[in-house]
């Protein structure tokens, strides 16, 4: 016996509405967002809606290049409150580099900060693959950044080079 | 009409809302955690203990007889049903020390020992609703107010001797307020969908599980 056409309806709307709320929530299980801002930008972001604001990351810019790296880190988190865009978690990273960077001795912590950003630049850039054009850079693609570093967090024999020195911050 | 939105909308959604807020831990960061196999393993026995109380008619969800679109909102109520009784019990079993071991032994023995009474439908809602009612009020009332550092003079006296008594097995991480709150909703919705659920009317002329 055939099911009136309304039944029908309701049922296969029924089963869309469950797919797709259980593909949310197994979504906010994966990614578990921290803040409200994280769920829609992860939304938007799914569906490639996601705009990080350009006023927000030209003021970060600005901040950056002055080595006001505290204030250009705050402007970068309005510029990106959800997290989803590679090239801001890149200039996060590279600030945490540029802070961090020391000519006796690095900041262990604010490199490990650093390499956290960069992965999370990495895991959001297409194919992993990132490369900021940036000609105030020195450091212009993803696995640079994280192999300073990380180059800045271990302890090996180079660490008493006294040529180290004479480095300079990239 | 009704039964099927009740069976394709309003269960599927009401189990995956527990299955999703049943996992919401709010203590110094926000995060959602899935069942723990544990909980999986819960999960299946609560499937088991419904489904021989009449509770559950499954049959009435998937069958032979049905079109493929039924069975398959049958098979969504299931398998969500399923995950929301895991997450049931994620969110009453505390999550550290011995309090989760002794919660974990407890809704285990629970679980086979009402599959062993066999109750009906009514006895079977009332029993859940008694044992899941005690352990939210366990956790989310007297261990969150032994483990809470805002205490009064009192129990911070009462918390010390406890954390020596018990090695610091006892005490858990705090939760925000808000989490009672969500965890009584979800326990809520949880017992309304079971009763929501399609029952057989006489559980004890079951064709799918022996006696």
């Amino acid at each position: 016996m055939a099911a009136p056409t309304s039944e029908t309806t309701v049922r296969a709307a029924g089963l869309l509405l469950a797919l797709v709320y259980a593909s949310f929530a197994a979504w906010l299980y994966v990614r578990q967002p921290q803040t409200f801002e994280q769920v829609t930008g992860g939304l938007t972001a799914a569906i490639g809606a996601y705009r990080i604001d350009q006023q927000a990351f030209s003021d970060a810019l600005r901040f950056f290049n002055n080595d006001q790296f505290v204030e250009a880190r705050q402007a970068l988190a309005r510029a990106d409150p959800a997290v989803r865009d590679a090239r801001t978690q890149f200039y996060v990273a590279y600030s945490f580099y540029r802070q961090g960077w020391g000519r006796f001795y690095h900041d262990d912590t604010l490199y490990r900060q650093g390499v956290e950003a960069v992965d999370r630049a990495v895991a959001l850039a297409e194919g992993g693959r990132l490369v900021v054009d940036d000609p105030s850079l020195q450091i212009h693609t993803a696995e640079e950044l994280r192999s300073e570093l990380v180059a800045g967090i271990e302890r090996d024999t180079s660490d008493i080079n006294p040529l180290r020195l004479l480095r300079e911050r990239r | 009409m009704i039964g099927a939105a009740r069976e394709a909308i309003v269960l599927p959604l009401m189990f995956l809302t527990v299955a999703l807020l049943g996992g919401l831990q709010m203590n110094s960061a926000t995060a959602f955690a899935p069942p723990s196999l544990f909980a999986l393993v819960l999960g299946v026995l609560m499937l088991r203990i419904l489904v021989r109380s009449g509770t559950l008619a499954p049959e009435r969800l998937l069958s032979s007889s049905r079109r493929v679109l039924e069975n398959a909102n049958g098979a969504v109520v299931l398998v969500t049903l399923w995950i929301a009784s895991a997450q049931i019990f994620t969110l009453l079993i505390p999550a550290s020390g011995l309090p989760k071991v002794a919660f974990n032994v407890y809704f285990l023995l629970l679980m086979l020992n009402t599959a062993a009474a066999d109750p009906d439908r009514p006895r079977l809602i009332h029993s859940l609703a008694v044992t899941f009612g005690t352990a939210f009020v366990l956790k989310f009332v007297v261990l969150s107010a032994l483990s809470d550092p805002g205490g009064g003079r009192l129990a911070r006296v009462l918390q010390a001797l406890l954390e020596g008594i018990t090695l610091g097995t006892l005490t858990q991480e705090t939760q925000h307020p808000a989490v009672g709150y969500v965890a009584f909703f979800v326990l809520a919705l949880f017992l309304t969908g079971v009763f929501m659920l399609p029952s057989r009317t006489s559980a004890r002329h079951s064709r799918w599980l022996p006696a």
